[in-house]
């Protein structure tokens, strides 16, 4: 097995096994560091907790849900706002966030009594939402409150409300991972199948593994509308508590972050029998072949074609021209879990971009297996990375960028490295066709930034040059390009708006009379 | 000419490893079945026997297989020179590598947790 050993890791023997190089002739069955154990003493992850992940990944994107933490109010506060998955209800999700306030007195005495207090005056705070997610945290969870029976409480003496219990502490799994399961699990145990849906197409989908970051929820509805498909729910961005209810009665799940929720999907198939289809929402060739698959499922394909066709012929050009500008950059693409699967092989293919590293934080063997069988020869793979190993493999791998989140990327800033914020993104939505240019102009931004170029100088060092003239970021990046690319009338800079996400609220879309009888509850 | 096969079959790993993702299910059971149900239905497509789809669970088969049918015939020439019967032996070797590589030869110590 092609371990890699980091220096600064000497003392920490069992991190090596979480580290390999692809070499030459090397595949999954060679090359594959172990994942998904705990964090080894003395190694400072970067990982989330269980109840983050639970909460802060999966529940809080649902829209129109008061989120309750039952805990200390730094176990919610610590992650309020940093997430940016929008919503089309004013963001409410995000705006608000409410946990227990429990104190050192509440662990001797207990806090259920706090707790019911705390939903109850949440509820008539915002007298318009009736449903709520209840998570526990560590110090609830150790005392032994029982928040089953304190929800079971409220919604017998206030019959009008829901509530979604969700008992997965900080300690409940080695990474914010153990949460996303433990959420998946809990919401098809105790409410899928609960509500019975208005069936309004043909064509019925839940999406999946999809949080609406900055907008990539709404960019793939607008998708699916256009071809005359009911998304039924989101699981969970810009998703609603009583669509995600109803999941049983969709025709097919598509499942774009298999790492955060395949789970749910695979107990809707053993118990609904519903297929799920894995898909690649990221790059123009993915994208492409998941809303034809989409469309062979239910016989339309001509109406995804007509979408491909149209979303190609307008954006192609754009990244066409950031491509000639990235070619060649190395990037250490460091996200927590999926897009290292997402990414790796279509930011190469489609932006030239050559991927030197892959990290994940909170990422299983399985997403290693697809992140390293879609990366190049020489790749250096790490779970579960400490700080210093990625300092390390910076100073090692000299990439021109890293994508990961804001924790290790601020980090990276401080040695000179530029970095993009993998999980919440810069100027989003990254999604979809033009979501992908946006994505490329951040990355043209952040490699070629005139601020950037100056923070390379150490002026403890080195003498300030006064001869040089400012630079702006074009005349850095066509530099040492052909005239043929710079004058190309063929291709052209991204033309698209600030927001991209707001017009497509107001959308109509074309009317598909349905076949079948449908139901209307 | 059993190294032209195998350097075929490699092509064609090569392409279902980077750009597909219906290999890479979390359970082993899940993998022989995804393996079986889409590549043997990508070798009928390819040998223009009938493909059955009446189910949810086959339809969705159905549809990755007719993706892969379509990129292998576009993307590799040779393809078009091969019979049915040397396409069916060609499948039959791809399976096996891809059962090898996500399943039998696969280090992913989660395959057999008899949970999801
Ligand atoms: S580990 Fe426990 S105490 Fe820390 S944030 Fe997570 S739930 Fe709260």
């Amino acid at each position: 097995m092609p371990y890699h050993k980091f220096k600064c890791s000497e003392c920490i023997p069992e991190r090596e096994k979480h580290a390999v190089v692809k070499g030459p002739g090397e595949d999954i069955t060679s090359a594959l560091p172990l994942g998904y154990l705990n964090t080894i003493p003395g190694s400072i992850s970067e990982r989330g907790c269980a109840y983050c992940g639970a909460k802060h990944v999966i529940g809080t994107p649902m829209k129109d849900v008061i989120h309750m933490s039952h805990g200390p109010v730094g176990c919610t506060y610590d992650t309020w706002q940093t997430k940016r998955y929008i919503s089309d209800n004013d963001n409410f999700q995000l705006k608000y966030t409410y946990a227990t306030d429990m104190k050192e007195k509440h662990i001797i005495f207990g806090a259920e009594k706090l707790l019911k207090q705390n939903i109850i005056e949440a509820f008539k705070a915002f007298p318009s939402i009736k449903r709520m997610t209840l998570y526990q945290t560590c110090a609830s969870a150790l005392i032994g409150d029982d928040i089953n029976a304190i929800a079971a409480e409220v919604m017998e003496e206030m019959p009008e409300v829901d509530i979604f219990v969700c008992n997965s502490p900080g300690f409940g799994g080695p990474s914010q991972s153990g949460g996303h399961h433990k959420i998946n699990i809990a919401w098809i145990n105790q409410k899928v199948g609960n509500v019975e849906p208005k069936i309004t197409s043909d064509y019925v989908i839940n999406y999946v593994g999809e949080y609406n970051i900055q907008g990539d929820q709404e960019v793939m509805v607008d998708y699916f509308k256009k071809m005359g498909i009911q998304v039924l729910s989101t699981f969970t961005g810009n998703g609603s508590y009583d669509d995600l209810r109803s999941m049983h009665r969709a025709h097919l799940n598509v499942l774009e972050c298999a790492r955060s929720a395949e789970y749910i999907c695979n107990e809707l198939k053993v118990r609904y029998g519903t297929p799920r289809l894995d898909i690649d929402g990221f790059g123009f060739e993915p994208m492409s072949a998941s809303l034809r698959k989409v469309g062979l499922f239910f016989g339309i394909e001509d109406r995804a074609q007509a979408i491909i066709d149209e979303e190609t012929a307008k954006w192609k050009p754009e990244l066409e021209w950031y491509k000639e500008r990235l070619k060649g950059k190395k990037v250490c693409l460091w996200p927590g879990g999926s897009k290292l699967w997402h990414w790796a092989h279509v930011i190469h293919d489609e932006m030239g971009l050559e991927v030197v590293s892959v990290y994940t934080k909170f990422g299983h063997q399985g997403d290693m297996e697809k992140g390293i069988s879609r990366c190049e020869e020489g790749t250096l793979a790490i779970d579960d990375p400490n700080e210093l190993e990625g300092l390390e493999a910076m100073e090692m791998l000299k990439p021109d960028i890293i994508f990961t989140g804001k924790r290790p990327g601020e980090v990276a800033k401080k040695i000179r490295v530029p970095y993009l914020n993998a999980h919440a993104y810069h100027n989003g939505p990254w999604k979809g066709y033009e979501g992908w240019v946006r994505f490329a102009r951040d990355i043209y931004n952040a490699i070629y930034s005139p601020i950037h170029q100056l923070s390379l100088v150490d002026i403890s060092k080195e003498e300030i040059p006064t001869e040089t003239k400012f630079l702006t970021q074009k005349m850095i990046s066509d530099m040492n390009l052909s005239e043929e690319v710079t004058s190309s009338k063929d291709l052209r800079e991204y033309t698209g708006k600030y927001d991209i996400i707001s017009e497509l609220r107001g959308k109509t879309y074309p009317d598909f009379p349905a076949q079948k009888k449908l139901s209307a509850v | 000419m059993e190294d032209m096969m195998k350097d075929r079959v490699e092509q064609l790993v090569d392409y279902i490893m980077k750009k597909c993702l219906w290999q890479f299910h979390s359970r082993s059971w899940d993998r022989e079945k995804q393996n079986e149900g889409i590549l043997t239905k990508t070798m009928q497509i390819l040998c223009e026997e009938p493909v059955k789809k009446e189910t949810p669970t086959d339809k969705c088969y159905w549809v990755d297989a007719v993706y892969l049918a379509d990129a292998f015939k576009s993307r590799y020439s040779w393809m078009a020179t091969l019979d049915k019967e040397e396409i069916k032996l060609l499948m039959q070797e791809l399976k096996d590598r891809i059962d090898y590589l996500t399943i039998k030869g696969s280090l992913n110590a989660e395959l057999t947790d008899p949970h999801y």
